[in-house]
C-alpha cells in the first residue's frame, strides 16, 4: 500500500520535472537561435566602433589597451561573448591605424582581495587602486569596456575607455545603435568602411552585371504517350541562347527571347524561338546569398524535321506532308507551344527549371497523350532545363 | 547608424525594413485570425505622421500629396524586438528595453540640479535585483554623463561590512540617505545612484550624494 501511494505521488512529480526540463531546453534553444540571429548585427556594431577609431583615433600614438570586459545582451550565453571578443580582437589587429593595441594584463583581470581600515574589497584588478598603482609601464594603461544590449527593437553597443590609474577616469565613451531588423553590412575586417560605402558596395554587387543577360540553356522536352497505341516522338534535346532583360536591379520581373537548335544525326533536327516572362516568387528582389525561384509563362514556335519526327504528322497528313513524302525529304512539321514552369536560380549564374507545354496544333494528334489536364487544358509536353548565364 | 551618448531618441536607419505597417494596404499589427498574440506582443510600434514616414521609408510609405490630403495620414511602423518576450525576466526586460531613454533622462535631471557640480568627478552606482542589469544601467549612465562633457570615474564607492549590515535592514527611502553619509567618497566626488525602491516597480529612481548629503532627483 505504501509503495502504491509512493508511486501515485511520485508519478505526477516526475512528470512535472520532465515538463520543467523540457521548458528549460526550449528556452535555451530559443536563446541560442536569438544569439545566432543577433551576432551579425553585434559584429556590425563592433565594426562601426573600430571604423570610427580609424577615422578619429582616441590616441595619437599606438597605445596598449586591456580588453577589460565584453558583455552581451542579458539572457544570451557566453558563446556570443567569446565570438564578440574574438571579432573585436580580429578587427583591431587588422586596423592598426586605430592606435589601439590590445595587450594581456593578468593582474588587471584577476580577482583580488584588498583589506583596509575602511573595508575589505573583493574586486577585479582594474577596479582596485592598489593593483593599478603597481602597474608597470609595459602593461596596458587603459581598459576597454564593451557592452552590447538588446533594447526593444534596437541592438545598442556602448564602449568606454578608462585610464588605469587609481582615479580610474573615463577618457572616452561612445554609444552606437542599430535596429535589430537592419541587414548586416558584413564588412571585411581589413577593409572597414562606412555604412553608406558598404551600401554602395552592396549596390555595386547588384549592378555588376547590368540589366541584360545572355543565357545558354540545355533543354530536354519529352512528349506524353497516348493511351491508345500511338507512337509519341522521342525526347528532344535543345541547345538554346538569346537575351534576358530585366527592368530593374531587383529582377522581380524578367523577360527573355531565346532561339534554339536541336540535332541528333540520322534522327531529327529542329529550330525554335521562344519568349518568356518570369516572375520572382521568393521575395521582392533577387537574393545574393540564397537561390531565387521564378514562375514563368511563355510561348514557343518550333520546326522539326527528320526521320524521327514522323509522329508529329499523325493520321491527318496535310499537303506539305504529302509533298515531302513524294520528294523523299522525310517528314517535317512546325507547331506552337504555350508553357508554364518554375525556374530555380542561384546568383543569376546557374539555374534549373521544369515546365509543362500545351501544343494546340497537336492536341488531337493520335501520337500525343497528356501529362496533366488542369481546367481542361491538356499539357502534352514536359521539359527540364539547365541554364548558365554569361 | 550611430548616435551620440546623449541623443534625443533612439532612431532607425532608413534602410531598415519594418515588420509591419498599419496604413492603407499595410499589415495590421494587432492580433487577428492569421496573427498570433505572441507575434503582436513582440512588435514595437510607433505612429509616424506627415513627412516622417516617407522620409524614413522612401518608396514604402507614400508621401502626402503636394496640395495636402483631405485628412492627415498616420502610419504605424512596427519593428520586431531583438529578443523575444519571455527569454529573460520581465523586470529585466522592462528596465533594459527603455534603458537608453531612462538613463539619459535621469542624467539630465541630475546634471541640472546644480551647475556647480559640473566641475566635480561623477561616480555611478545602480541598485536593481540583477547584477548584470545593474552593470548595464551603470554603463549607460556613465556614457550619458561623459556625453554631457562631465568628468566621470569608474571608481566604486565602498561601505564597510558593518554599514551594509545596518543599511539592509532600513526602508529604501532611509537606506540610501544613510548610505550616502557612510560612503568613502573622495573630496569633490558626486555619486549618482539609480535604484528600484519597490521590488514590484520597473521605473528607476535616482538620487545624488554630494558631500555626505543625499538628494532625491525631482
Amino acid at each position: 500500500m505504501t509503495l502504491l501511494l509512493a508511486a501515485l505521488w511520485l508519478g505526477p512529480a516526475a512528470r512535472a520535472a520532465d515538463v520543467e526540463e523540457a521548458q528549460r531546453v526550449q528556452l535555451e534553444k530559443a536563446r541560442a537561435e536569438v544569439a545566432d540571429q543577433v551576432h551579425l548585427a553585434a559584429f556590425d556594431l563592433v565594426d562601426e566602433l573600430v571604423y570610427g577609431w580609424t577615422l578619429d583615433p582616441v590616441f595619437e600614438a599606438p597605445t596598449a589597451v586591456v580588453l577589460a570586459e565584453v558583455t552581451v545582451p542579458v539572457g544570451l550565453g557566453t558563446a556570443l561573448r567569446a565570438q564578440l571578443e574574438n571579432h573585436l580582437g580580429a578587427v583591431l589587429l587588422a586596423n592598426p591605424s586605430t592606435n589601439v593595441q590590445l595587450v594581456h594584463c593578468p593582474q588587471c583581470t584577476a580577482v583580488v582581495v584588498h583589506s583596509g581600515p575602511e573595508a575589505t574589497v573583493i574586486s577585479r584588478g582594474f577596479d582596485n587602486p592598489s593593483v593599478l598603482a603597481d602597474l608597470g609601464a609595459d602593461t596596458g594603461k587603459h581598459a576597454l569596456f564593451v557592452d552590447v544590449e538588446a533594447e526593444g527593437s534596437f541592438l545598442v553597443l556602448r564602449a568606454r575607455l578608462t585610464r588605469l590609474t587609481p582615479d580610474l577616469p573615463i577618457v572616452w565613451s561612445h554609444t552606437i545603435a542599430s535596429a535589430a531588423g537592419a541587414a548586416p553590412l558584413l564588412r571585411e575586417p581589413d577593409r572597414l568602411m562606412s555604412a553608406s560605402e558598404a551600401r554602395d558596395v552592396y549596390l555595386d554587387a547588384l549592378h555588376d552585371r547590368g540589366l541584360i543577360f545572355v543565357p545558354v540553356r540545355l533543354a530536354i522536352r519529352t512528349y506524353a504517350a497516348p493511351g491508345d497505341g500511338g507512337v509519341p516522338p522521342p525526347p528532344f534535346l535543345w541547345l538554346q541562347t538569346g537575351v534576358e532583360l530585366s527592368p530593374t536591379d531587383a529582377r522581380a520581373w524578367t523577360s527573355s527571347l531565346i532561339v534554339g537548335y536541336s540535332f541528333i544525326p540520322q534522327a531529327y533536327q529542329g529550330i525554335m524561338a521562344q519568349a518568356r516572362v518570369n516572375r520572382l516568387i521568393t521575395g521582392r528582389s533577387r537574393a545574393l546569398t540564397r537561390p531565387d525561384l521564378y514562375l514563368f509563362a511563355g510561348a514557343a514556335a518550333m520546326s522539326v524535321w527528320g526521320a524521327a519526327t514522323a509522329s508529329f504528322i499523325g493520321d491527318e497528313p496535310d499537303a506539305d506532308d504529302i509533298i515531302t513524302a513524294i520528294t523523299g525529304e522525310g517528314p517535317r512539321t512546325s507547331f506552337g507551344a504555350i508553357q508554364v514552369g518554375l525556374d530555380l536560380r542561384v546568383g543569376q549564374r546557374i539555374g534549373a527549371s521544369v515546365f509543362l507545354e500545351t501544343l494546340p496544333d497537336l492536341a488531337r494528334n493520335i501520337n500525343f497523350g497528356t501529362y496533366v489536364r488542369p481546367f481542361g487544358v491538356g499539357f502534352q509536353s514536359f521539359g527540364t532545363e539547365v541554364t548558365f548565364w554569361l | 547608424m550611430s548616435f551620440d551618448a546623449n541623443p534625443p531618441a533612439v532612431h532607425a536607419p532608413a534602410s531598415e525594413a519594418p515588420a509591419a505597417f498599419l496604413g492603407i494596404g499595410g499589415i495590421n499589427p494587432a492580433p487577428g485570425p492569421n496573427r498570433t498574440r505572441t507575434w503582436s506582443r513582440n512588435l514595437e510600434c510607433a505612429w509616424l505622421a506627415g513627412q516622417a514616414g516617407p522620409r524614413a521609408y522612401p518608396g514604402v510609405i507614400e508621401p502626402p500629396r503636394p496640395r495636402g490630403d483631405y485628412i492627415e495620414q498616420y502610419t504605424m511602423v512596427c519593428r520586431e524586438r531583438a529578443l523575444r518576450l519571455g527569454l529573460r525576466d520581465p523586470i529585466d526586460e522592462a528596465i533594459l528595453s527603455t534603458m537608453q531613454g531612462t538613463t539619459v533622462d535621469l542624467v539630465e535631471r541630475a546634471a541640472n540640479v546644480d551647475p556647480a557640480l559640473a566641475a566635480r568627478t561623477w561616480l555611478v552606482e545602480v541598485f536593481v535585483p540583477s547584477a548584470a542589469v545593474a552593470y548595464k544601467v551603470s554603463f549607460a549612465a556613465k556614457n550619458a554623463l561623459v556625453g554631457r562633457g562631465l568628468s566621470v570615474s569608474d571608481r566604486a564607492p565602498t561601505l564597510s561590512a558593518t554599514d551594509v549590515d545596518v543599511l539592509v535592514g532600513l526602508p529604501a527611502t532611509e537606506a540610501y540617505p544613510s548610505a550616502c553619509a557612510r560612503y568613502a567618497l573622495d573630496d569633490g566626488d558626486v555619486l549618482l545612484a539609480m535604484m528600484l525602491l519597490d521590488p514590484r516597480e520597473t521605473s528607476l529612481h535616482a538620487g545624488l550624494c554630494v558631500d555626505g548629503g543625499w538628494m532625491w532627483l525631482p
